[in-house]
């Protein structure tokens, strides 16, 4: 075998019950980050550097969207720059089915809250099914006519509806005299995930509730991401990647296919908005900014794209500078006499992130297998070989006749 | 006539127009594919072969005319429900899925169809035809020599288990010594049964190799017979044989 096809197979096969091993370790220690933070923020050097509980539900539920992202952009390679778009609709979804936003109304279905109550209250896990299913809708109705475009100009009309959703909710607070989202000032507050009358948000402990919920969340979304990854449905969409007219002409229905994906990446994004909104208890028009897709694609490449562990990564490191990273560095620069605020400057410094990353590390932190074999062995783009030597023989060919 | 050659039409294309904006780029081709056929379309750049297969999976859709595979009208079919239908290719240029292994690239030839239970013995299938394709089975598509590739875009089509078989320029960019191979394994593939459809610059060896001919120019077919004809031909000697 060639030493390319050892490599291949090393990569997909060998080390495979390391893998198991250290996802099954990092996963034991975000289950237990709650109890030992403490004792981990006591630690010389990196003490001050360790995030909160609250800051890792904000980290994770950013993650989350990342990971969704990366079914449209990593997988498909469909360029989406308006992925806040379904943040928003998850997280106004949440704002309408549990909030008191519908006071006409008043309505309670498994909730904690009483049926006299004003607004619509659901139980709080409906609405992140139903976000996530609303969502998904969401996505193929903007899908079905933006994705026969390709490459560049799919990427322009995202970027339209990623504007024209945060537009939308932001002056919705009058549609014919009817108040859909209550304008700038957003829907809060919104319904705490509950379990009968045991409400995360009075507890004691809410902060460790509302985490491992987006911890199992998380979870949930690796899970189906890597077994979408390995289905038809995910060879199919590498294949679109790859060649989108080979693909066509290998039966791949192209539409069909993208829109799945469109769909799918939608679901993710969806639910973590609705997750998002019951944690801060609100909906608000400023948090669904163009900065946020640009910031979750940030994410995705700095990781590798369609390298889901990658992507982690990446959400987690991007998310810990966002919430407290740079805030933190800043007050240690202050404490050390430099006048510096990095929180001022920190979409330059995400951009001089990702720069240096593309510089030194192409295909992102953790690779995926296909770009990581081509870093190895490189791929011929003009595969015209036999051409270039003006018809002679290749090695190969010598070796092997 | 070839004697013994079932007569019946898999493959007619009626009178078919293609536009490409304005560019009028197919102005009424008809031609026919018999099973057990190896029929090749010739002629330069240009001239509209390539249109024409595109036309035939659906990639083009034809403004006028009519195009019917087995007998029914696949005219205005999505390229997916054409390859279920049995129609598959091997494109220009090969178009191979670079990043993916040379198993993984047969696999998605495969795409769709619905029966597991062939799978694995088409797959050998193909390694026989193409001993070097197994050698390379683990190795990305896009790293290896272009008649390796060639040879990865015919198994590729030959997955689908096609009732009719496109190749579009199978020998080009390729080395001598590959060229002839490529067409060995072409009249092979004709012999165990599956009609071919063969566009071709180089007309000499498609014309060796076909049943038929068809000689393209500037959207039209200018000339059609037996390849064995076609190749005695004055005008076609003089114009695609660089024979004066």
């Amino acid at each position: 075998m060639t030493r390319l096809g050892q490599l291949a197979e090393e990569v997909r096969s060998g080390g495979r019950g390391r893998t198991y091993a250290i996802a099954a370790g990092l996963i034991l220690l975000a289950v237990i980050y709650p109890e030992i933070v403490e004792a981990l923020e006591d630690v010389p050097l990196i003490g001050d550097f360790v995030p909160g509980v609250d800051s890792m539900v904000v980290m994770i539920v950013f993650t989350m969207m990342a990971v969704g992202l990366n079914v449209v952009v990593g997988y498909a390679g469909l360029l989406d720059l308006g992925y806040v778009a379904f943040y928003a609709a998850g997280a106004y979804t949440a704002g309408w089915l549990a909030s008191q936003q519908f006071e006409q109304v008043s309505f309670s279905f498994f909730s904690p809250t009483h049926n006299d109550e004003p607004g619509i209250h659901f139980s709080m896990w409906l609405v992140l099914i139903i976000a996530g299913v609303f969502t998904t809708i969401v996505g193929i109705l903007i899908g079905l006519p933006t994705l026969r475009l390709r490459g560049d100009y799919l990427a322009i009309v995202t970027l339209g509806f990623g504007e024209i959703v945060p537009q939308f909710v932001r002056n919705g607070d009058s549609l014919g005299g009817f108040d859909l989202t209550n304008g700038t000032f957003g829907i809060s507050p919104i319904d705490s995930l509950a379990f009968g009358s045991f409400v995360f948000r009075t507890q004691s402990n809410r902060a460790e509730l509302f985490y491992w919920t987006a911890v199992a969340l998380l979870l949930f979304t690796v899970f189906c991401c890597i077994r979408l990854r390995d289905s038809r449905l995910g060879r199919a969409w590498v294949a679109i990647r790859e060649d989108e007219t080979a693909a066509a002409a290998m039966g791949v229905p192209l539409m069909r296919t993208k829109t799945w994906s469109y769909a799918i990446g939608a679901f993710f994004g969806g639910v973590a908005g609705a997750f998002y909104a019951s944690f801060k208890s609100g909906a608000f028009p400023a948090d669904f900014y163009f900065n946020i897709s640009v910031f979750l694609l940030c994410m995705v490449i700095l990781g590798g794209m369609g390298s889901i562990a990658g992507v982690i990564l990446g959400g987690m490191l991007l998310g810990y500078l966002n919430v407290e990273g740079l805030s933190t560095i800043g007050t240690k620069l202050q404490d050390g006499g430099l006048d510096f605020d990095p929180t001022k400057y920190q979409f330059g410094i995400y951009g001089i992130i990702v720069v240096v990353v593309m510089l030194f590390r192409p295909t992102g932190l953790i690779p995926e297998r296909r770009h990581q074999i081509e870093l190895a062995e490189g791929v011929h783009d003009t595969p015209f070989y036999d051409v270039q030597t003006e018809g002679a023989m290749t090695d190969r060919d010598r070796s092997n006749d | 006539m070839n004697a013994g050659l079932p007569t019946e039409n898999i493959l007619e294309l009626d009178d078919v127009h293609v536009f490409y904006g304005a560019i009028h780029a197919l102005k009424g081709v008809s031609l026919t594919v018999r099973e057990g056929e190896i029929v090749t379309l010739i002629g330069a750049n240009g001239a509209g072969k390539s249109t024409t297969l595109r036309a035939i999976n659906g990639l083009n859709h034809a403004r006028r005319g009519s195009i019917r595979f087995q007998g029914n009208d696949i005219t205005t079919a999505t390229p997916h429900t054409i390859v279920k239908g049995g129609i598959a290719q091997s494109p220009e240029g090969r178009r191979l899925f670079p990043r993916m292994t040379v198993i993984e690239n047969l696999e998605m030839g495969a795409f769709q169809r619905t029966d597991r239970e062939n799978f694995q013995a088409d797959m050998d299938r193909v390694f026989e035809l193409f001993p070097r394709l197994y050698e390379r089975r683990t190795q990305n598509a896009g790293t290896m020599s272009g008649g390796e590739q060639q040879m990865c875009a015919i198994g590729r089509a030959l997955m689908a288990r096609p009732k009719l078989l496109l190749l579009d320029e199978p020998s080009m960019g390729l080395a001598p010594i590959f060229v002839e191979k490529i067409f060995e394994i072409v009249r092979e593939i004709n012999a165990q049964g599956t009609p071919v459809l063969l566009v071709e610059q180089n007309a000499l060896m498609a014309l060796d190799a076909a049943h038929r001919g068809y000689v393209m120019e500037t959207g039209r077919i200018a000339l059609e017979g037996e390849a064995a004809e076609l190749k005695t031909n004055e005008a076609v000697q003089k114009a695609y044989l660089g024979l004066e």
